[in-house]
C-alpha cells in the first residue's frame, strides 16, 4: 500500500514535509539505534511500553501508527502479533521504514500522507496511536478527528507528545525550557520555528479534552511520565527540568 | 435542617473524636475565617446571577452549572455560606449542603432564614457524608471540598453520592498556579515555578494551620475513571482585562495569560 495526496496537503503539512524530507537522513543517523531498540519504548527518554502499559495487549489487532519515522515502533508492534500500518508525512522518512521493514522481514503497509487527511477507511482500526508524531506536526484540530473517524468502536487513540507545561516554559532563544513560564497559555496551537520551517502544534489541557470528546472520544488518561535520574537519550531534553515538571505526556481516549 | 436529620448531633460527636488530622486544621482554620467571608456570604446570596471564582466571572461565559436544575437533588461540598446552594434553590434545585466549620454554617444559617430559603445544611467532612448513595444529580463545590479536603478520599465519596448520569462539577486553582505561588502569605504568584510538578497533593503554608490539596491532571483524570466518572470538561478560567480580585495571591497580569482557575466536570456513568 502506497499513497499520496500532496494536492490536500494544508500549508502546515507541506510544510512539515518539507522539513522532514530534508531532515530525515540526519534525524534517523542520531536517533535509530536509541529508538530501534528490541522492545516499544515511549518518548525521549524511551520509557518502556512494558511499564507505561499504554497500549495493552496489541495481538491480533489492527494498529495505525501517524508519524511513524523509519517505523520502529510499527515493526515491534508486527512482532507481537498486531497488523499495523505506518503512515508518515515524510517520503524520506518513509524510505528509511522499507528498508528497516525488508531487513527485519516483516508485514507492514506504509501510507505516504498528512494525519491531517489520511486515505483509509472509516472504522478500520482498533488502535491509533504515535510517539512524538502527528500530533505535534500536525494541526489536531484536524488530526484528531480524522484518528477518530480511522477507529473503530471502542478502539483506542493514544499519543506522547511535549507537553502544554514544557510548552509555555519553553525559551525559543536557547531551545530549552526555564524553570519559569514565559509563554502564554491561553491560545496556544500553532508554533512557528524560524530556524527550521517547521510547524508544531499544543494545546491547552482543557482545549484537548474538549477536542477528543467533540471528536466522539472518552478521556481514559493523561500519563505524565518521569524518567529516571539516569535516563538517557540522544534528544538534547533537559532532564533535570522532566524530573520536576512533565516535559512529556501522553493521552489515551476511547472511541464510544 | 441539619438538626431534624436523625443521628446527626450523635455522628458529628462521633466523626470528631476520629477526625483526620488535616479536617480537624481546616476546621479550626476555617471556623476562624469565618467572619471574614460574611460579606462576600451575603453579596453572593443577594445575586440572581452566580458569578464564579476570585475574579467573579459571570455563570454566562463559564457554564458551570447543568442548564435545567429544577427538581434536582444537589449537594454541595465544602458550602461555606451556602451561597452556590442558595443560587440552585430559586433555579428549583433541592440542595443539601455540607461543610466542615461550624461557624460558616452559622452565617449560612442566619443568611437561609434572612432570605426565607431553607435548606438542609450538614456539620461534616465532605470525605465522609452521612447520606445514603446515589441520591444527588449534581454534586459542586467552589473552593470548597474541591480543595479543602483530600481528593482521595472525597472525590470517591462524591461519586458514591451521586445517581448515574449525575453530575460532578468543581473549581480550585490552576495547576500550574500552584506551581508558582510562593509559600508567603499576601505575595503574588510570579512566573518561577517554586515547587515540583509529579507528587502534587498536599500543600501546606507557613503562615497558617491549613492543608490544601491540589493534583496534577493526570491525576484528576485517572481519579475520576477509578471512581466510575467519565471526564466531560476542564474549563480553564481567563478573567477579562482589567478584572480584579481581593485575593492577594495572584494578580490579573498572570491570569490574562495562565491559568489561575479551572473547572472540572465529570459525569457518573450509567453502568457506575
Amino acid at each position: 500500500m502506497s499513497s499520496s495526496s500532496s494536492s490536500r496537503l494544508s500549508a502546515d503539512a507541506r510544510r512539515n514535509r518539507e522539513h522532514w524530507d530534508a531532515k530525515a537522513d540526519d534525524y534517523q543517523s542520531r536517533h535509530s539505534a536509541f529508538i530501534g531498540r528490541p522492545e516499544p519504548r515511549w518518548g525521549v527518554w524511551q520509557i518502556p511500553e512494558d511499564e507505561l502499559g499504554i497500549l495493552g495487549d496489541v495481538a491480533g489487532k489492527d494498529v495505525l501508527e501517524l508519524g511513524c519515522g523509519a517505523a520502529q515502533w510499527s515493526i515491534l508492534l508486527a512482532r507481537r502479533g498486531a497488523r499495523p500500518v505506518g503512515l508518515d508525512n515524510s517520503e524520506a522518512q518513509l524510505r528509511f521504514a522499507r528498508r528497516l521493514i525488508e531487513a527485519q522481514g516483516v508485514e507492514l503497509p506504509l501510507v505516504h500522507a498528512s494525519a491531517e487527511s489520511v486515505p483509509l477507511a472509516d472504522e478500520s482500526f482498533d488502535i491509533v496511536f504515535c510517539d512524538h508524531g502527528a500530533m505535534t506536526f500536525a494541526d489536531p484540530y484536524r488530526a484528531v478527528p480524522e484518528a477518530a473517524r480511522l477507529l473503530r468502536a471502542g478502539g483506542l487513540l493514544a499519543f506522547s507528545m511535549a507537553s502544554p507545561l514544557l510548552a509555555i516554559c519553553w525559551n525559543e532563544e536557547t531551545n530549552d525550557p526555564e524553570e519559569r513560564l514565559l509563554n502564554d497559555y491561553f491560545g496556544m496551537h500553532r508554533f512557528e520555528w524560524p530556524d527550521d520551517g517547521s510547524v508544531e502544534f499544543q494545546l491547552p489541557y482543557g482545549e484537548w479534552i474538549r477536542l477528543l470528546r467533540r471528536s466522539g472520544l472518552a478521556v481514559e488518561d493523561l500519563v505524565e511520565p518521569c524518567p529516571a535520574a539516569d535516563a538517557i537519550s540522544t534528544y538534547e531534553w533537559n532532564l533535570a527540568w522532566a524530573r520536576r515538571w512533565p516535559a512529556e505526556c501522553i493521552w489515551k481516549a476511547r472511541k464510544r | 435542617m441539619g438538626e431534624t436529620l436523625a443521628g446527626g448531633v450523635h455522628l458529628e460527636g462521633a466523626q470528631a473524636m476520629t477526625l483526620p488530622e488535616h479536617v480537624a486544621r481546616n476546621r479550626a482554620a476555617w471556623d476562624g475565617w469565618a467572619t471574614d467571608y460574611v460579606e462576600a456570604g451575603e453579596r453572593a446570596w443577594a445575586q440572581d446571577e452566580p458569578t464564579w471564582g476570585i475574579w467573579g466571572i459571570p455563570e454566562a461565559e463559564v457554564g458551570m452549572l447543568p442548564p435545567d436544575l429544577a427538581g434536582k437533588d444537589t449537594i454541595e461540598l465544602g458550602c461555606g455560606t451556602a451561597y452556590i446552594s442558595a443560587w440552585l434553590a430559586r433555579r428549583g434545585a433541592r440542595p443539601v449542603g455540607i461543610d466542615n466549620s461550624e461557624a460558616q454554617l452559622g452565617t449560612a444559617r442566619r443568611l437561609q432564614a434572612e432570605n426565607g430559603l431553607e435548606f438542609t445544611l450538614l456539620h461534616g467532612n465532605a470525605e465522609e457524608v452521612p447520606l445514603p448513595e446515589k441520591s444527588f444529580d449534581l454534586a459542586i463545590s467552589e473552593y470548597g471540598a474541591s480543595i479543602w479536603a483530600d481528593p482521595y478520599r472525597w472525590l470517591p465519596e462524591a461519586a458514591r453520592l451521586l445517581r448515574p448520569g449525575g453530575e460532578l462539577v468543581f473549581l480550585v486553582n490552576g495547576t500550574i498556579l500552584m506551581l508558582c505561588v510562593p509559600d508567603e502569605d499576601g505575595i503574588a504568584a510570579g512566573d518561577r515555578l517554586l515547587r515540583p510538578y509529579f507528587g502534587m497533593h498536599r500543600f501546606e503554608w507557613p503562615d497558617d494551620q491549613s492543608v490544601e490539596f491540589h493534583l496534577p491532571y493526570g491525576e484528576w483524570i485517572r481519579l475520576f475513571r477509578r471512581n466510575g466518572l467519565e471526564v466531560e470538561d476542564l474549563i480553564e478560567l481567563r478573567p477579562g482585562e482589567g478584572a480584579t480580585t481581593g485575593y492577594p495571591f495572584v494578580t490579573s497580569e498572570w491570569a490574562r495569560r495562565w491559568p489561575s482557575e479551572e473547572v472540572w466536570k465529570a459525569r457518573k456513568r450509567l453502568d457506575g
